[in-house]
């Protein structure tokens, strides 16, 4: 009988620091045949743990086309665990679990006006989706980015977002930025009031709970519909695989059911 | 089966296996490892623990860490659960389906024999007041067991086999008159229970029922409910070190705890007790009914006797 728990041994093939919380890094399994079999969907994500420090659910932030050379977490230093993965080296090894969870339905968003809203670290497992979106893997008739963060310092992805911004509407807004900071200064929310969202938008969340609250508002006002507002939670979790109880929310589980929902199944029980 | 064929019966057993079973403690009837036979409770009254440390103990060593993360050896002790009623064993009916692909659960389970008890016939369950569903006249046949002991008005037993491991046993044993009964699967072929489906959909709708705000002011979330509760199987995983051992671990988990629900940053959805009593209910009358068709709660009453407050579970079913 396999061992549903059983971790397995991951290197650290690169690590790049993308903000002063937050470091990217590019692992790729120990074992060569478990590395080219591995697959996963946008919106998945990876046990990840070191030997004394527990695990923690982090989302995969690379393209799945990639997913037989590697794999790449970005991981924001928030508690203990966390924070020893901050100061992990290239050529350390790391133990992972997964990928868990069911991922973005990409066929949703296929030909649709996509809009991505991204509150914080919760940018995070859109950039599969932007980076499919940007090498026509996924098909989209539009893409709206809204991304929305606290300063410069913890702002993600600085390198790629310019590209990104070729390929699609890119709008940044910091709520505390320096005097430097030449783009908008306020909450992602204050985006709606200048840019045109359109009612038939397919809309992907990921941020904070606080931040679905304010969002959903605007999203009601701009009259899109339940159906087509997606979002992925976070919640606490151990076993990853809907036996815990930790991430239980109604009579579904953030580890096996979600970590994406559609709204209108989740919203009786925000 | 008289008493002292019984008792005989035991004794042999016991040579295999380490003996579990309700024992007179006071005015309860506690359930413990047995030394003397003579000490089992017979009686059939509600042990006020439940078996599910035998099925799941408080702690147990998942992987040692010191030797890569190999999985904790499978030396499980041979353990004989003796006098298992009824309802626990829809809890371990509960418990095969929830960890089916749990590697530590099956093994424990495989060096486990379950032996259960009735007195007076599998109605007997009646006494403890199950209120949250009915169950079949053909109990037996939804509930897996090895071996199980019908005591009879006259105080000889009826014995029955639910599997090829009590079969044998019998057999070796000698045991000549018993009747075998063949698991027909834990829902009865009638469907789902009407009660559970009838509790459930009033739970599902029951959020802003003002029983949640009262329970808020009375409970104390001390968690008693969860650890006596038979069905309860919430769990953390932590790795944890002394001087000789570097393990990571499953233990118990407890809603009504802090920190259950808690995630890095501080937001924790499960910020009162009515929201953590709630989910408590929510669990065992609609999630586990939503994915395994049977019940999360077997009526036992447990969580009733032992709250310090006196929170009655089937009171506040009937305020939902």
């Amino acid at each position: 009988m396999i061992n549903i728990y059983q971790p397995q041994k991951v290197k650290v093939i690169s690590v790049v620091k993308e903000s002063v919380d937050t470091r990217l890094l590019r692992l790729s399994f120990v074992d060569r045949k478990t590395q080219k079999s591995f697959s996963y969907l946008p919106g998945q994500f990876m046990q990840i743990g070191l030997s004394n420090w527990g695990e923690c659910p982090i989302s995969i932030c690379s393209s799945p086309s990639n997913s037989e050379k590697f794999f790449e977490l970005s991981v924001r230093d928030v508690g203990n665990l966390t924070h020893k993965l901050n100061s992990l080296k290239k050529g350390d090894e790391v133990y992972v679990r997964g990928p868990y969870g069911n991922g973005f339905d990409t066929g949703l968003f296929k030909n649709q006006e996509l809009l991505l809203i991204g509150g914080g670290c919760g940018f995070i497992p859109l950039r599969p989706l932007i980076k499919d979106v940007i090498s026509d893997k996924l098909k989209v008739k539009s893409l709206k980015i809204f991304y929305g963060c606290l300063n410069e310092d913890t702002l993600l992805f600085k390198k790629e977002l310019a590209g990104w911004n070729r390929k699609s509407e890119l709008s940044t807004i910091l709520e505390k930025p320096t005097k430097k900071w030449a783009g908008e200064k306020g909450m992602v929310t204050d985006l709606f009031k200048t840019r045109k969202v359109s009612p038939d938008s397919v809309v992907v969340m990921v941020g904070p709970p606080i931040m679905y609250r304010f969002v959903i508002k605007e999203l009601k006002k701009k009259k899109i519909k339940d159906k087509n507002i997606y979002l992925s939670l976070e919640n606490r979790m151990y076993c990853g695989v809907g036996v815990c109880q930790h991430c239980a929310i109604g009579p579904y589980y953030v580890c096996k059911d979600g970590p994406v929902f559609c709204y209108r199944d989740i919203k009786k029980y925000m | 089966m008289k008493q002292d064929e019984l008792n005989k019966f035991l004794k042999s057993l016991k040579k295999e296996y380490f003996l579990f079973a309700p024992k007179v403690d006071g005015q309860n009837s506690v359930i413990s490892e047995v030394n003397d036979i003579k000490a089992i409770d017979w009686s059939g009254k509600m042990p006020k623990n439940s078996w599910k440390k035998i099925f799941l103990p408080a702690r147990e060593n998942m992987f040692d860490l010191n030797k890569d993360f190999k999985g904790a050896s499978g030396q499980h002790p041979m353990v004989a659960a003796v006098g298992m009623n009824i309802v626990d064993f829809k809890a371990l009916t509960l418990f095969d389906l929830v960890f089916s692909k749990d590697v530590y659960y099956n093994r424990r389970r495989k060096n486990t024999l379950t032996v259960g008890l009735s007195v007076n016939g599998p109605n007997d369950y009646k006494k403890y007041k199950v209120f949250s569903h009915n169950y079949e006249e053909n109990i037996l046949e939804h509930i897996k067991f090895d071996i199980f002991l019908m005591k009879k008005r006259g105080g000889s037993y009826r014995v029955y086999s639910g599997s090829q491991k009590g079969k044998n046993i019998l057999n070796e044993l000698k045991i000549k008159d018993y009747e075998h009964i063949e698991f027909a699967g834990a829902i009865s072929e009638q469907g789902p229970d009407k009660k559970m489906l009838e509790l459930k959909k009033k739970m599902e709708k029951s959020k802003d029922r003002a029983i949640w705000g009262q329970l808020n002011d009375i409970c104390i979330a001390c968690g008693k409910c969860s650890i006596v509760c038979p069905t309860c199987f919430c769990f953390d995983i932590e790795d944890s070190s002394d001087l000789n051992n570097n393990t990571r671990s499953r233990k118990w988990g407890n809603c009504f705890y802090n920190d259950f629900s808690k995630v890095a940053g501080g937001h924790k959805p499960l910020d009162t007790v009515s929201k953590k009593i709630f989910f408590w209910y929510y669990h065992k009358f609609v999630r586990t009914p939503h994915e395994y068709q049977i019940p999360g709660c077997v009526g036992c009453g447990r969580c009733s006797k032992v709250c310090p407050v006196g929170i009655k579970i089937n009171e506040v079913l009937k305020k939902i």
